[in-house]
């Protein structure tokens, strides 16, 4: 694992009484990308992101951040979401956003500041002093990420992030997001939502059943999955006895074609031209997360959030 | 380390508290009930005795008839009493409305009692006819003998008493008031502030705040951030508290016997002050310990009552503990450590309470509490991630060797 990344998992196991939850994992996250953590329920996602925060301690293995074990001091820089979440329902929402960003080293009249602004901006000034169980659910959502990222968090940790919102905080929290990305932040998503994690994330890890079954780029997953496709409209017929490829659609006029291991696309296009085939179109394209996770997690598990 | 965030957590906690109206309404509303309550029963107290006295003394119209040969006739008329000539037709003649009432005194009336019949005035109206005729017969015996011993046999006599324990002047009863102190003190914490106490552990869970809340502050400094901030509302309300207490407590003085005066023994006030600390952190490490197993407040309510009823327990011993401070009541019950704060305290006020016992006591309640608290922070960490589950025993003996392990 590089020297300077952010977090720095190596080794990792974990048990639960006799239960084996996370079995050898590591990986690393780097400096300013968004790192997406994936997996169904129960595959231990949050049960890492616990440990890496200290709450859990684990049975074997280092988990690191900025080449520390986490402490509570270190969370001044940190912005945390947890998948199980609330605040002190019966304070005024601006005490305890004040006293979030207190307990993240901020000044009481830097906290109330930050707090007043992002109420300003979401909208919610004028239930500063309200108490938060008296607002709505949508409005007490907008309070819990004003609280993560009251801060400007340096490590923005965001598990399950849209479980329960509504669309318009989903935007918020889109928005949130690629603000924390353009400031520089080092970003983790714990989801099952693969159209976010291909949106937003640099790299993923998929875990199963406590290990990991994929690691790297969104396109080195793909790829490892399976090889790079290519969609091909053509005149003519496609040799019978492909070297480079196989066809997995092969109709009159289109094809989609899956290169073999250790050929390359410039080699699919050449034993087609020699075939005589006469090329219109020539793309290349790779399956989706969300086939990936079924191919790893199959049909029987439960994977929508 | 430890103290990372602590302050913040304090001023949270406390001005959240101070905050609410509600707790303003029970702090001043407590000692304003209690006032109006106290002032009551004095004022009925003090009216009522005063119209007993009234009608005892104000001149009754009743025939009566003596056999003791005690009763003055005298005394008797002064008190508007008549000899009676027919005692057998007396009875009837009250029952008819034709006599007000009829006293007869019997031949011997240490053993007998003197026989009323009278109209109904009422259940204190009724109660002068039983004066006016102790009255009689109270004057009458008093006119045979001289003033000081009438005085004597009144219970008018006073007593001082000096009594030495292991050759030193033991305080008498000035003396076991004030450490009594400590008693009310802790008597008040686990009644007005348990349930607060409770709730250290219990909001976080029933809240989700845990996992956000323990990114920034451990679990040991949240805990007693919390213990402390109860502490400080609960200096608050005992300053509240304390001004109609000291208005009590001189009123009640005011009404102490002559030449009585309360006594300072320092060592019991400060053995005192220990047991009271060592009782109130034992109180405290329990309730964060149930608060962190149990999934919230509600849940926790029976384990809640079963440890209060465990710290008042004494209370129902006092007589035994007091009179038999050595015997095997006693004995366990200040030993045991749920009944041992009490128990202690009140041996302690009485003077009852040896160093070796005061001791052992002592370290035991302290010894107790830092495990209970370490426990209690352990147990958090496990059981308000658990949130709607109580923490199972596995769990328990997790926490105990590591931190947080309660399983997802």
């Amino acid at each position: 694992m590089s020297a300077e990344a952010v977090i720095d998992v190596a080794n990792f196991s974990m048990s639960f009484g006799k239960t084996r939850v996370i079995e050898d994992l590591s990986f690393g996250v780097q400096p300013g990308e968004t790192f997406g953590l994936l997996g169904s329920n129960g595959c231990g996602k949050t049960t890492t992101i616990r440990a890496l925060l200290d709450i859990y301690t684990p049975t074997s293995g280092t988990l690191l951040i900025n080449g520390k074990r986490f402490s509570p001091r270190a969370g001044a820089t940190l912005g945390y979401l947890p998948e199980e979440r609330g605040l002190y329902r019966k304070e005024p929402v601006i005490e305890v956003m004040t006293y979030f960003g207190q307990l993240k080293q901020m000044s009481r009249a830097e906290a109330k500041k930050a707090a007043g602004e992002f109420l300003e901006k979401v909208g919610l000034s004028e239930h500063a002093s309200t108490g938060l169980h008296k607002l709505s659910g949508g409005q007490q959502q907008k309070v819990q990420l004003g609280v993560t990222v009251l801060n400007r968090p340096k490590l923005l940790i965001l598990d399950e992030p849209t479980k329960g919102f509504d669309p318009v905080n989903r935007r918020l929290l889109m928005d949130i997001i690629e603000e924390q990305r353009r400031e520089g932040a080092t970003i983790v998503i714990i989801t099952h939502q693969m159209e976010e994690v291909e949106r937003l994330c640099d790299r993923i890890l998929l875990l199963k059943d406590g290990r990991a079954r994929a690691y790297g780029t969104i396109a080195d997953v793909q790829d490892e999955f399976e090889g790079a496709r290519l969609q091909v409209a053509f005149s003519g017929s496609l040799p019978a006895e492909p070297v480079s490829f196989t066809a997995r659609i092969n109709e009159t006029n289109y094809a989609e074609l899956e290169i073999r291991d250790g050929a390359s696309g410039e080699q699919v296009l050449r034993e087609l031209l020699d075939a005589g085939v006469e090329i219109r179109k020539f793309e290349s394209s790779r399956i989706s997360l969300e086939e990936v996770f079924l191919r790893v997690y199959g049909t029987d598990t439960e994977v929508a959030a | 380390m430890k103290s990372h965030n602590l302050t913040t957590v304090l001023r949270f906690e406390v001005f959240r508290t101070l905050r609410r109206p509600i707790f303003w309404i029970l702090t001043l509303g407590v000692p304003v009930l209690a006032g109006a309550v106290l002032a009551l029963i004095v004022f009925s107290s003090a009216s009522g005795g005063e119209a007993i006295d009234d009608l005892a003394n104000q001149s009754q119209a009743f025939t009566y008839t003596d056999d003791s040969g005690i009763v003055s006739p005298g005394v008797a008329a002064g008190l508007g009493g008549k000899p009676e000539a027919d005692p057998a037709a007396a009875p009837g003649l009250v029952q008819r409305g034709r006599a007000e009432a009829y006293l007869h005194f019997p031949a011997d009336p240490a053993t007998q009692p003197i026989e009323i019949y009278a109209q109904d005035k009422g259940f204190i109206g009724n109660t002068a006819y039983s004066g006016v005729a102790t009255n009689v017969l109270e004057t009458s015996a008093a006119k045979g003998i001289d003033a000081k011993t009438a005085a004597i046999l009144n219970g008018v006599a006073t007593v001082s008493t000096t009594t030495y324990a292991e050759g030193v002047e033991s305080g008498g009863l000035g003396a076991f008031l004030p450490p009594l102190v400590f008693i009310l003190l802790l008597f008040l914490v686990i009644t007005m502030l348990g349930n607060q106490m409770l709730n250290i552990t219990v909001e976080e869970k029933e809240n989700r705040v845990t996992e956000m809340i323990l990114t920034s502050v451990n679990p040991t400094t949240l805990i007693l951030g919390k213990v402390v901030a109860v502490c400080v509302v609960g200096v608050v309300q005992v300053v509240v508290f304390s001004i109609p207490a000291i208005i009590g407590g001189g009123f009640a003085l005011s009404l102490a016997p002559p030449g009585f005066e309360l006594e300072l023994v320092w060592s019991r006030m400060i053995l005192g002050l220990l047991i009271f600390v060592g009782g109130f952190l034992l109180f405290t490490g329990l309730l964060v310990c149930l608060g962190s197993i149990m999934p919230n407040a509600k849940d926790a309510g029976g384990a809640f009552a079963a440890v209060v009823i465990s710290l008042l327990l004494p209370l129902y011993a006092i007589t035994l503990i007091l009179a038999n401070p050595d015997g095997v009541v006693a004995q366990v019950l200040t030993f045991f450590p749920l009944t041992s704060p009490l128990t202690a305290l009140l041996r302690n006020a009485a003077g009852a309470l040896g160093a070796v016992s005061a001791s052992i006591v002592i370290v035991e309640l302290f010894l107790l509490s830092a495990v209970l608290l370490w426990l209690g922070a352990r147990l958090f960490r496990a059981g308000s991630l658990s949130y709607d589950r109580k923490l199972g025993l596995l769990a328990i003996r997790t926490s105990m060797r590591s931190r947080g392990n309660e399983g997802p």
